[in-house]
């Protein structure tokens, strides 16, 4: 029944005593681009991370029916984090982060060069290749990872609040390289983002991790899903968002 | 100028000061990019502690050294990994306690001990060929641990979250730098003391990363800062009857400066 999507069953992630995110379920249908819509603290970044199997959660995540888990053991996929300064003075090369990529493949280091030298094309940035990584501007360095991403050869993109600090061109500008390299190796994408901007132009789903302290019947009652397509199009989806019982909030 | 050259204790000296800087060079470039050069200076205190025991049980205080320090360096590890508390709060509070136990292991220990302060400052002049044996050993171990997860470490030290989904072991390799790391800092220790380890493990490295952005050239440049260093202080300390420690420490301190002012002058000419 899972076959062809990636399943997120019942899932829910504590940090600590506090939860971040209760009972998420949705089917994500693979070869889309999926936009996971929220506010800050919303638990996008949560949900990301746990798919890509960095923190420990409840329920169970699975990919075109398999365990996301043992799926994560042998292959890669291409993870971008939320931005953060962390790349300003590390002394690796725009095309060692790429290479960063071919970890899993056992090939020479010419063929692994080649490799990454390929996918830095595909994102127009093989002309600085051997500039450090920490020179390049966010937009740059975003794209770099894009290029690092899809050197894993992997079928799933996720990218948390990859448009944080683009202007609205370069926003623009990157969903139309992202669509093209979905459509180029048939990849599923899902990307978190919390402003609506032309999101919903591009994306083939969204879909909305409420705030868990809204209560789900309230938050329908807010929003109902005619209205809400009335205003973003017809693309989006809500999510059925399970609400914390009073016993449970206190544990919060 | 180089006739102290011909002299069997130098050479010793010599050939053991620049394995010390070729290890430390090659370890202390990834402890800086992790923001744990810090690290050293817990561990060499540590192995101030390894030492005492090894004088009071009157066994070869080296290998006490050992135990204690990557005890020591794996703990620390273990509690900034776990306990959500940064290594620097963790190193300050036990390398302290380091000392202390030292200093009480000792006083406790019968006898005279003269070369209590050969461990604390370091005695280059002092080394055996056991020494320069022992030195090499570690060099062998670094050697191999680069060779193999050398390219995995600094990936993690990247960034460790796409580190782990591309398949490396990020927390094995974690604790397997700490261990090496730790042996090489009790090397240092042997070579330059307890409380001047941590510049041989700190201030090559630092000035490399100033002057390059390419990893292995930082590797490279901190390794032979490391090696001018153990030289021009010997030869000084040669010359001017000055301990071998501090003399190397007075380098390694310059080259620093050095590497400070070329940083300083480039960033102002760019402006
Ligand atoms: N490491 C952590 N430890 C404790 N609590 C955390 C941790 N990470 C996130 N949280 C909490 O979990 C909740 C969800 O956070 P999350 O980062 O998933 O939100 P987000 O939707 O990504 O927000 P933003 O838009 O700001 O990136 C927040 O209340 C946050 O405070
Ligand atoms: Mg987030």
């Amino acid at each position: 029944m899972s076959k062809g999507f990636l399943f997120i069953n019942s899932v829910t992630v504590r940090y600590d005593h506090l939860v971040a995110i209760y009972k998420v379920s949705i089917k994500l249908a693979l070869g889309k681009f999926h936009v996971i819509m929220g506010p800050n603290g919303g638990g996008k970044t949560t949900l990301i991370k746990a798919i890509a199997g960095l923190i420990p959660y409840e329920g169970q995540i699975k990919i075109d029916g398999l365990n996301m888990k043992k799926y994560l053991k042998k292959y890669s996929i291409g993870y971008l984090a939320q931005r953060g300064a962390q790349f300003q003075s590390f002394p690796l090369t725009v095309l060692q982060v790429v290479e960063m990529g071919r970890y899993r493949f056992r090939e020479s280091k010419a063929v692994r060069k080649e490799h990454a030298m390929q996918y830095l094309d595909e994102v127009k940035m093989s002309s600085l290749a051997s500039h450090p990584i920490g020179d390049l501007s966010g937009g740059q360095q975003q794209r770099v990872l894009i290029a690092r991403a899809l050197a894993t050869e992997s079928k799933l993109i996720i990218m948390d609040e990859p448009l944080t600090g683009m202007d609205p061109r370069s926003q623009s500008r990157f969903y139309e390289m992202i669509e093209h390299i979905k459509e180029k190796h048939s990849l599923t994408i899902i990307m978190s983002s919390h402003d609506i901007g032309f999101t919903t132009a591009y994306a083939e789903n969204v879909f909305c991790i409420n705030k868990r302290l809204v209560p789900h019947d309230e938050a329908a009652k807010l929003l109902k899903e005619p209205e809400i397509k009335k205003l973003y199009g017809p693309n989006i989806h809500l999510v059925e968002h399970h609400h914390l019982s009073s016993e449970e909030e206190e544990d919060v | 100028m180089f006739e102290f050259l011909s002299l069997p204790f130098m050479q010793r000296a010599l050939v053991g000061g620049e394995l010390v800087a070729v290890i430390a060079g090659i370890v202390s470039p990834i402890l800086l990019f992790r923001k744990m050069s810090f690290m050293s200076v817990g561990i060499s205190h540590g192995a101030f502690a390894g030492i005492a025991l090894g004088i009071l049980l009157g066994i070869s205080p080296m290998w006490t050294a050992i135990v204690f320090a990557m005890a020591l360096g794996l703990f620390i590890g273990f509690v900034s990994k776990t306990g959500k508390l940064s290594e620097d709060a963790t190193i300050g509070t036990f390398f302290a306690f380091s000392m202390a136990l030292g200093i009480f292991l000792i006083d406790i220990s019968k006898g005279y001990h003269p070369d209590i302060m050969g461990y604390l400052f370091g005695d280059l002049l002092a080394i055996s060929l056991s020494d320069v044996y022992f030195s090499m050993i570690i060099l062998f171990i670094t050697l191999t641990w680069y060779f193999f997860r050398g390219r995995a470490v600094v990936y993690s030290t990247f960034d460790e979250d796409f580190s782990r989904i591309v398949g490396i072991p990020v927390d094995i390799d974690y604790y397997i730098f700490m261990a090496v790391a730790s042996l090489v800092t009790v090397v240092a220790v042997r070579f330059v003391g307890v409380i001047l380890a941590s510049s041989i493990m700190i201030a090559p490295a630092a000035a490399s990363k100033m002057l390059s952005k390419q990893f292995s050239n930082v590797i490279l440049l901190s390794i032979l800062f490391g090696m001018a260093a153990v030289l021009g202080g010997i030869a000084f300390s040669f010359y001017t009857n000055i301990p071998s420690g501090p003399s190397v420490v007075f380098f390694v301190t310059a080259i620093f400066m050095v590497a400070l002012g070329i940083k300083w002058s480039k960033n102002f000419a760019r402006s």
